[in-house]
């Protein structure tokens, strides 16, 4: 049986490892744009010179030897439903019995102004674009980059490790907006200001003008400002890389769509990863990956973990995780604690947690996921609430491995 | 694979483990009696914890089956060894982003003090794979077995 993966992401690779694991006579082709495989988690590590190509891989050596995939370094043009087939770029067409489609996501530049057309204007998404951005902060200095969330900030950190003048762009009135709460984002935008990063709030950008070579050297805000800028990054958000799907008989909305198990409307392709646009979280799209996989080897397994509430940032030293939400509503206790090790706030309703963040220490976070996203009451457990651990929910299986035990929890 | 089997029943809470897991990690060289137990890089990878009626729990990595850690892992850093079922740590290629620390549901792993790796329990390789921590129970009320997995 010939199975057919479409990218080499999270999604694409645990796909392919794991249907390797279960069928060992299977073939497994691999088609991707990329020229080398790449964790883009790890992409403002490039561009800051912390890692070469060969450090953003996150396979083990020899992958694609030792797993037995074919790695076909082109694009895929369409897929062919009827004929059971892709079309890569190049004409040629490659037969499939099952189709995994993980092509992730490409950057949104919106259409404002000339960002759409400028030469120095470019996204943060995969390696090619921080070759881009490498190359290009070679002989730029001001940079400006539109957006503070989790990439912006990304591209941020890599340039003022490059001794870059930064000035960052957010429409909304503080960075990680969707990240963070106010309390913790102002930690960061101190720290990335003490190091020189310019931040623009709550404005939004209205007008670019450009200048020798159709390059955009200054951008006006709808405050009236303007921006000086040699080069910009746009982190305005991802959409679902589905264009190659146009009169594939693939339904698609603003993500691929699929069932509970991760198979299109058309039988034998499924999708996994960015490109379903239910989130963009590695581990989601690994999870995907592996539960799509199972499927395309005629298992019947079910996409369950589906939580996405959940962010993870260290700039500068400085950690911090933000599980579920801290909302602050009535019916809502929010509990905070504070040394100098850690800044603690927690909101609980109904004796089960809604949300969490820790800044500092973050060890046991783990344990938080676990209880918010399965909504355990964690009431009467203990005095102090940031002092429940695993142990509250200890419990041993045949085989050693450990199971949550909080029924009993609750029934007490 | 070969798994650290947890009686918890007959453990007193001595943490005999867990200093025998920051001796046999320490990054210089000597005895348990010169170990320096304030010193934030002398780090335990088990914790023995205390719950309400007085009892203890000892918390020691599984090597899941499944491990959270390793599907969370956007390096390559962790993973689930094939031969051994154990789950390896290459801090070389760790990029300290700790969502494994984000996904594991025991919190069995963290971050070291530094910020610029994890600590996670390695099953003493070093030391031919025998578990210190083992060897120091008075209680056994841990001890390796070979399971299913």
């Amino acid at each position: 049986m010939r199975h057919v993966i479409i990218g080499s992401s999270a999604a694409g690779i645990s796909a392919a490892r794991e249907i390797r694991r279960l069928r060992e006579d299977a073939e497994i082709i691999m088609i991707s744009r990329d020229g080398h495989v790449h964790s883009r988690c790890m992409l403002h590590k490039y561009i800051s010179h912390e890692r070469d190509v060969k450090g953003l891989d996150f396979t083990e050596d020899n992958f694609f030897e030792t797993q037995r995939v074919e790695y076909i370094q082109n694009e895929v043009i369409s897929v062919q439903e009827k004929e059971k087939c892709v079309v890569l770029r190049t004409g040629e067409e490659i037969p499939y019995d099952r189709l995994l489609i993980a092509s992730g996501a490409q950057s949104f530049i919106p259409p404002v102004g000339d960002l759409r057309t400028a030469p120095n204007v470019c996204g943060m998404r995969d390696l090619s674009d921080a070759q881009t951005i490498d190359r290009m902060a070679e002989s730029a200095d001001n940079i400006l980059v539109i957006g503070a969330g989790l990439v912006g900030m990304d591209a941020a950190y890599g340039l003022l490790q490059r001794g870059k003048r930064v000035t960052v762009l957010e429409m909304s009135h503080r960075i990680l907006p969707v990240q963070l709460d106010a309390h913790s984002a102002e930690v960061y935008q101190r720290e990335f200001e003490s190091r020189g990063a310019i931040f623009y709030l709550g404005r939004r950008l209205e007008k670019t003008i450009c200048g020798v070579g159709g390059q955009i050297c200054r951008v006006v805000l709808d405050t009236g400002e303007n921006i000086d800028c040699d080069m910009i990054i746009v982190a305005a958000g991802v959409r679902p890389a589905i264009d190659f799907l146009d009169n594939s008989g693939v339904e698609a909305g603003r993500g691929v769509l699929v069932d509970a198990g991760l198979q299109t409307n058309v039988k034998d392709i499924y999708a996994a990863g960015d490109v379903i646009g239910h989130s963009a979280i590695w581990p989601n799209a690994v999870k995907q990956g592996i539960v799509a996989a199972r499927n395309m080897c005629g298992m019947s397994e079910k996409y369950t973990d589906t939580f996405n509430e959940k962010n993870m940032m260290n700039f500068f030293g400085i950690v911090t995780l933000y599980l579920g939400q801290i909302c602050t509503r009535r019916d809502e206790v929010v509990m905070t604690e504070e040394d100098r090790n850690v800044y603690r706030r927690i909101s609980i309703r109904d004796g089960k947690v809604t949300g969490i963040l820790l800044q500092g220490d973050i060890s046991n976070a783990g344990v938080w996921q676990y209880l918010i996203k399965n909504q355990i009451d964690i009431s009467n457990i203990k005095e102090n609430v940031f002092q429940i651990s695993y142990a509250d929910f200890f419990s041993v299986k045949a085989d050693g491995e450990y199971r949550w035990n909080y029924q009993r929890q609750a029934a007490e | 694979m070969r798994r650290i089997m947890i009686d918890y029943e007959k453990c007193d809470g001595c943490k005999n483990c867990s200093i025998a897991c920051m001796q046999a990690h320490r990054e210089d060289e000597g005895t348990i009696y010169d170990l320096n137990l304030t010193d934030p890089r002398n780090e335990s990878r088990n914790q023995i914890l205390r719950v309400k009626d007085g009892t203890y729990r000892p918390l020691f990595c599984r090597h899941c089956k499944e491990p959270e850690c390793v599907m969370t892992c956007m390096s390559g850093a962790l993973r689930k060894d094939p031969e051994t079922g154990l789950v390896t740590y290459d801090e070389t290629r760790c990029a300290a982003c700790f969502m494994c620390v984000m996904h594991c549901p025991y919190g069995t792993i963290k971050p070291s003090h530094s910020l610029q790796k994890v600590i996670k329990c390695d099953f003493c390789a070093e030391d031919g794979y025998e578990p210190n921590c083992v060897k120091s129970c008075p209680k056994k009320a841990i001890h390796v077995e070979e399971v299913e997995a």
